[in-house]
């Protein structure tokens, strides 16, 4: 043998065993924490509102070509040129003039914006059996629209050959791949977003995009729980394993989420939707641990809780403590109506998914409604969940700031379904105000609101109340006060009993702070801190229906003392609803606007009272 | 030059070994996850053989089958059976509404009707209570009563979920009943019980999936409980070997939004399913009512050893 031959065999061998070995060698699984460690890098960003996006000027001639569109009584955006090949375009033309295709073109009697996103050679495999026939022997198309309003897919099979459409098809609630237009103007948005920007610590470009109408055809979308058109342009970072998921929704031309996700390896990011994405970063960020913010001289942590919606806690101003805590810990909601002698109340009534609760008077009368509370998006008892994260935002006239905290019924604004606002201003001269704010719609427009708000001041550890009639009248125990308009600006104020000037007036709402309110009417109570009555978050406090207890009454029937005591302030407003036309008041309606999309119009009615320093 | 031959055609053919054997290894590990988790699982299955039969009280008040029970608390609270015409008729004595709502059903072989509660809503004095029972209706006499207090199950304001979904196994007539009350946002401690109604004890407890759906299954491999998970969209698989549940189970399939979860899983055909999925967070929105829900049909695609998920047509 020779040494080369000896030298082969030798390489024969070693190989041999080093294929054993490696075909038994364990391939390396992930461990659980290099899981965890995967999963934590999913980090969630909720963008803020973004007004420059609406003027890239992809959104600009886009907006502007479907108005010309609905201005000349068309309701579908044909596709470009540049996005028809051979006989599409023909196709289109043919589509643009068919009753049947364009059945959809009306809402409420209103043009309405439809796309048309893509026409294609038809796959004969997936026609019907008639149009099969046809196709095999001439040419045909599949074409696709989308009904902005309606949410809704049209599927059109043409025959170009004998210029004919063959069937159409709608698909509600479903979206279809999107056209080249639309996801140049995804692209765009994803790439001017602040939000991307930062997180990738660049300008990226379109190339660095892997994107955009990747969506299996016909699938519900993302965003907006499924009821507008979207899509997710992805950037990767192949160092990192990591991409960047960024949400659009091309129904409103926006930005509503982005996500970190790894590159496939221990995470599935398509399963990803933005009320997901919204629920697990309220969960980590706002529900599970408190946010210290210090601002304007301000400094205080919130949190979201259970039931009590937003909650600020630990006030100070200049260092001085202000509040221990300030909540809404629920909104009654009750209807009045006639024909209290026909309502059966032997059982529960379900309205939209909500039990009702009925009150009944001796005069015909019933009142019926229901409690609802706001909290957590999971794991709580929150009926009304938390729209994005608390915002945070300069006052317009520059005198402070607010906190303010979105929750909605997910069905808003249809009927029967609530949007409350949470919302604290603090202004720079060391007053505050603690407001809520209904966003409509509710069931009817015979609604009594009431927001029950707890307010635990922290002036000092020992407080007195007054009531200002005239002069400053003490409050010596647990006490309640319907509250109307009087002379006096500042009805009451509560301070240090060992210091009448370290203290606050309260101011209640009359209307006069320009925000279109109509007054709180509302009844203050006072009652001494009591770790059970509201520290912690509160389940439901009274009935939604009973107008002549607030709830809090409870909590007042002892009269404890509360002079020199540490007081807790409830304040309970009630509203009462408006949909009149030209004078609606806590309300929502939605309307086809002149761009041909849906538009939801608000009149919110705000209510809360404001603290002033008594030594500014 | 020649001699050098043996020695280049050895290394030539180490490396193209090595290539071959680490293409396989990798396809085998593949395989191993994506695959085996669905495959070795199931099996082949079609329509299964039910054993339950309909309440005997039904016919003492000369109901006439087919029957519909409604949990959907939409006009009647508790459980109430519509019958007749158009199932145009209705019974729903006071006595079956005392316990507030009910989220799903099993009857069993002599026509028993075992129900877990739900908190719906409104939390009142007793819901959280009301959580921690499986009830039933005696199929003789057609009263409602606590059959069963589950004391290791708390539900409260931070879960107010405790008893979440029921299946009947119509082998040894036993029952699975999953809890959900100890899982948090963090973790997941849902329990599944394996349940012997003549004794009313538990056999085994399962510690690890939050159920929100549940059914028996049996395939040419053997016997399964699926679960719908109430934490993510995901399909759950576990064998039941010798009435035991295997301790780990395997996730077969997805639904394409993250947050869908399954609350209905019903078998229509061989190798397929209809689930039904509605949002769920834990919290007391009604997303159980027809507008939020979602019907799938999943088939397990033999030749491809995979599953086909849509929408049901």
């Amino acid at each position: 043998m020779t040494k080369e031959l000896k030298v082969s065999l030798l390489i024969l061998s070693i190989g041999a065993i080093g294929l054993v070995v490696y075909w038994f060698l364990p391939i390396k699984q992930f461990t659980m924490s290099e899981k965890k460690a995967a999963l934590a890098n999913e980090r969630i960003i909720l963008p803020n509102a973004n007004a420059e996006i609406l003027q890239l000027p992809e959104i600009l001639s886009y907006q502007r070509d479907v108005q010309n569109i609905l201005n000349s009584g068309q309701c579908v955006l044909p596709l470009p040129d540049n996005e028809l090949k051979g006989e599409a375009k023909k196709v289109q033309n043919i589509l643009l003039n068919n009753l049947e295709f364009l059945a959809d073109c009306k809402f409420d009697n209103k043009i309405v914006h439809n796309d048309m996103m893509r026409i294609l050679p038809a796959i004969i495999s997936v026609l019907d059996p008639t149009s099969q026939k046809t196709c095999k022997l001439n040419q045909c198309y599949t074409a696709e629209k989308y009904n902005f309003v309606t949410n809704t897919t049209t599927r059109a099979i043409v025959d170009s050959d004998d210029n004919k459409m063959l069937s159409v098809k709608r698909f509600a609630n479903m979206q279809p791949d999107i056209s080249l237009r639309l996801t140049r103007i995804a692209q765009a948005i994803a790439i001017n977003s602040h939000e991307v920007k930062s997180e990738l610590n660049s300008t990226p470009t379109k190339l660095d995009i892997s994107m955009a109408n990747v969506r299996g055809a016909l699938q519900e979308s993302p965003c907006e729980n499924s009821k507008h058109l979207c899509v997710a342009p992805t950037f990767s970072d192949h160092e990192k394993e990591q991409a960047l998921w960024a949400v659009v929704d091309l129904t409103e031309l926006k930005l509503v989420a982005a996500k970190w996700a790894g590159l496939g390896k221990t995470t599935t990011p398509a399963c990803i939707s933005e009320r997901s994405l919204q629920n697990r970063l309220i969960m980590e960020k706002y529900c599970q641990k408190e946010t210290y913010i210090k601002k304007n001289k301000w400094e205080m942590v919130y949190r979201l809780t259970g039931s009590d919606g937003l909650e600020i806690r630990e006030v100070s101003f200049k260092g001085t403590p202000i509040l221990t805590s300030a909540k809404t810990v629920d909104w009654h909601v009750a209807y009045k109506q006639k024909g209290a002698a026909n309502i059966d109340t032997s059982m529960d009534t379900i309205i939209a998914g909500r039990r009702v609760e009925y009150s009944v008077d001796d005069n015909n009368n019933y009142l019926f409604g229901y409690n609802d509370a706001m909290g957590c998006p999971m794991f709580s008892t929150s009926v009304v969940l938390p729209f994005n994260a608390p915002q945070i935002e300069d006052l317009l006239d520059g005198s402070g700031f607010s906190i303010t905290q979105d929750f909605r019924n997910p069905k808003w604004p249809m009927a029967c379904n609530y949007r409350y606002e949470n919302r604290y201003e603090f202004y720079d001269d060391g007053s505050f105000r603690v407001l809520a704010i209904n966003k409509g719609r509710g069931c009817g427009d015979d609604a009594i609101y009431r927001p029950l708000m707890r307010i635990d001041m922290a002036i000092a550890e020992e407080e007195n109340f007054y009531e200002n009639n005239g002069e400053w009248q003490l409050w010596e125990t647990e006490k309640s006060k319907r509250v109307t308009a009087t002379d006096n600006i500042y009805p009451f104020k509560i301070t240090a009993r060992n210091n009448a000037s370290n203290g606050f007036y309260i101011e209640p709402n009359y209307g006069q702070f320009n925000d279109n309110s109509r007054g709180d009417n509302a009844t203050l109570f006072t009652t001494r801190y009591n770790e059970k009555e509201g520290n912690q978050d509160l389940l439901t406090l009274g009935s939604c229906c009973d107008l002549s207890r607030d709830g809090v009454e409870r909590y007042t029937e002892d009269k404890e003392k509360i002079s020199g005591e540490n007081i807790v302030l409830w304040y309970v407003p009630r509203i009462q609803n408006d949909a009149g036309k030209g004078h609606e008041y806590c309300w929502a309606d939605t309307v086809v606007a002149t761009n041909g999309n849906l538009e939801v119009k608000v009149w919110p009615c705000i209510v809360g009272p404001k603290f002033i320093p008594i030594s500014l | 030059m020649k001699k050098f031959i043996p020695i280049l055609a050895s290394v030539v053919i180490v490396l193209v070994s090595f290539y071959v054997v680490s293409t396989e290894k990798n396809k085998k590990h593949v395989f191993n996850l994506k695959q085996l988790n669905q495959n070795s699982v199931l099996g082949n299955f079609d329509r299964q053989k039910s054993c339950s039969k309909p309440p005997q009280f039904l016919a003492g008040l000369k109901i006439p089958q087919p029957v519909l029970i409604d949990l959907s608390q939409k006009q009647y609270k508790g459980i109430a059976v519509h019958y007749g015409e158009g199932y145009s008729k209705t019974l729903n004595p006071i006595e079956w509404q005392k316990y507030q709502y009910f989220s799903s059903y099993v009857l069993d072989e002599v026509g028993n009707i075992y129900l877990v509660p739900t908190p719906f809503i409104s939390i009142q004095e007793n819901t959280f209570e009301l959580q921690e029972n499986i009830y039933k209706i005696d199929s003789k006499t057609g009263k409602l009563s606590v059959f069963m207090h589950l004391d290791d199950v708390h539900s409260s304001p931070n879960n107010p979920y405790g008893i979440s979904s029921i299946a009947f196994d119509c082998e040894d007539k036993t029952l699975w009943v999953g809890a959900i009350d100890e899982s948090d946002y963090d973790s997941q401690k849902g329990v599944i019980y394996h349940i012997d109604p003549k004794s009313k004890r538990v056999m085994q407890r399962i510690k690890g999936l939050d159920a929100l759906s549940m059914i028996v299954l049996t395939t040419i491999k053997g016997k399964q409980l699926l679960v719908g998970s109430a934490r993510d969209s995901g399909l759950y698989a576990f064998n039941i070997l010798a009435g035991k549940l295997a301790e780990k189970p395997m996730k077969i399939l997805e639904l394409p939004l993250a947050n869908e979860h399954i609350r209905k899983i019903k078998i229509t055909g061989k190798n397929r399913l209809e689930l039904q999925s509605i949002p769920f967070g834990y919290n007391l929105i009604a997303q159980s009512e027809k507008k939020y829900r979602t019907f799938y049909q999943a088939t397990w695609l033999k030749r491809k050893r995979s599953w086909k998920v849509g929408l049901k047509p």
